[in-house]
């Protein structure tokens, strides 16, 4: 069930929280040994916690569409008596004393939080195959990578696990786990949701955000972390008749997996079809962006975790510390000039808003890599796992302009594919409204693992 | 171009040369990207202060 048809439910006295509570408990001891999605789990105090719910709800107690959910933390939030791990070893036992403010945010919404889910360490990669917890597994195909950072979230979702995990995103670590594993995932603008508690990894390019089975429950997750009350939610039949949608005419399409193109094409059809006007574009340098955004977090990351990397350098695992060596070579003067190019091209990107409403682009270049594969091809060219899947992503980051991820559809071998749909700065009801016409249209979501 | 075999030598604590080798090649191609970026920067050009 989603989100929103679980809140119909239990207003409707058909469930109650405890009830999907404990069928949320049993789906994580059932799937948990198979795909490595939690970390920590939380069932006696989501057990209490759901009660609660339900004698809330009984005494006309309605603190909205989250009310009595379940749903789980990315284990980067902090929470508060609950450990959290940062998928790191040197945290493995580190318990905070104050919750982030995402998690302040979801218990004021109501949700029912059930764990606390697997991440590449410290956020700091995008295939979740951690060294400390071990490799979170793609429900679509086990040998596959959930993509990442948040890849127990994302396979956790995909899974049917629960309807909503919370995400980060600083190159792309909520759109990847969504498009590889078919679910929806929403980088809302930069700032927008509340990064206080969350452990940071680059704080200039750090965002919060949602993955959850549809575009809906998307919105109202986006909501509720947030701290934003009666925010839009898509309605049926959602209308995008005029709407302008830009189809980059450069970069985006140009080295691609043909199951990728076909299906992002598709959906741009599937678009034009539901009324909407194609525009073409000619986007910014996105080479350049993505050159940017990697000097920034090299330093950022470096800057966040270097008594780590200086003092607990045995207990990284070598992927990340070859990246935090990276980042100490990064002159200051250079992050600085970064920074600089990035207002230049955030300036030039953004005059693309006053011609088109989104921009459609594919969320990543292939499907799912195999887990411990460190090359693939790509249009007939090797590259580099981690720098082709965050191609399409990194520059967003740097731009700090909201992006939802939504499956377009599948590979013939059953692998999903994302749709990225990008819009202006605080846009994310539009992007929210054309991602929800798109998912009825497709009906990509209705596909189980 | 910088040399960042010495510069990695040089930091305290030095990274450790087994490490440094694998660096080499990512930080070169990086460099070389950012270079030319870098060098269309005017004085006029003032840092990102967050989404506008």
């Amino acid at each position: 069930m989603t989100i929103l048809e679980m809140a119909a439910a239990l207003r409707a006295k058909r469930i109650s929280s405890l009830e999907l509570t404990n069928e949320t408990l049993a789906a994580i001891a059932r799937e948990n040994p198979r795909l490595n999605a939690f970390i920590t789990v939380t069932a006696d105090l989501a057990r209490a916690r759901a009660s609660a719910m339900d004698a809330e709800l009984s005494h006309g107690i309605d603190r909205g569409p989250l009310h009595g959910i379940p749903f789980a933390h990315k284990d980067l939030v902090y929470t508060k008596g609950i450990r959290t791990t940062g998928g790191s070893k040197i945290y493995e036992n580190f318990v905070p004393d104050h919750d982030a403010d995402i998690a302040i945010n979801l218990e004021k919404a109501g949700g029912v939080l059930v764990g606390k889910t697997g991440l590449h360490e410290f956020a700091y990669g995008i295939t979740s195959n951690n060294p400390h917890f071990g490799a979170v597994r793609n429900p679509w195909d086990i040998d596959r990578i959930p993509g990442g950072s948040s890849g127990g979230s994302g396979a956790a979702v995909a899974a049917g696990i629960l309807p909503f995990a919370t995400g980060t995103d600083t190159g792309g670590s909520i759109r990847i786990p969504a498009s590889f594993c078919g679910v929806t995932g929403l980088k809302p603008t930069f700032g927008l949701i509340s990064k206080r508690g969350v452990m940071p990894l680059g704080w200039t390019m750090d965002h919060m955000g949602p993955i959850t089975k549809t575009v809906r429950d998307a919105a109202v997750s986006f909501h509720a972390m947030s701290g934003i009350t009666g925010g839009y939610v898509p309605p049926k039949n959602v209308d995008i008749h005029g709407l302008r949608i830009g189809l980059p005419v450069n970069y985006y399409f140009d080295k691609l997996d043909l199951e990728v193109a076909e299906s992002v094409r598709t959906a741009v059809q599937t678009a034009a079809a539901l009324g909407a006007r194609i525009v073409d574009i000619k986007v910014p340098d996105i080479d350049a962006l993505n050159v940017v955004g990697r000097v920034l977090l090299l330093a950022e990351a470096t800057s966040v975790h270097r008594d780590n990397l200086l003092n607990r350098r045995a207990d990284i695992g070598a992927d990340v510390v070859t990246l935090l060596d990276q980042g100490r070579l990064i002159r200051g003067s250079d992050y600085v000039d970064a920074q600089r190019l990035r207002r230049i091209y955030i300036r030039e990107f953004s005059k693309l808003w006053a011609s088109v409403d989104c921009i459609f682009t594919p969320t990543t270049p292939t499907p799912a890599p195999k887990i411990g594969q460190m090359t693939m091809k790509v249009g007939g060219v090797d590259e580099d796992v981690r720098l082709a899947t965050t191609r399409l992503m990194r520059a967003i980051n740097v731009l700090g302009i909201p992006a939802l991820s939504i499956p377009s559809g599948f590979t013939k071998s059953g692998l999903p594919i994302g749709l990225q749909i990008l819009g202006a700065p605080r846009a994310e009801d539009m992007i929210l409204r054309i991602g929800a016409a798109i998912e009825d249209a497709t009906g990509a979501i209705s596909r189980k693992p | 171009m910088t040399d960042f075999k010495k510069t990695a030598a040089a930091l305290d604590p030095p990274i450790p040369e087994p490490d440094v080798e694998k660096l080499l090649p990512v930080m070169d191609a990086l460099e070389a990207a950012f270079r030319p970026l870098q060098a269309t920067l005017t004085p006029e050009d003032d840092v990102w202060t967050g989404v506008e």
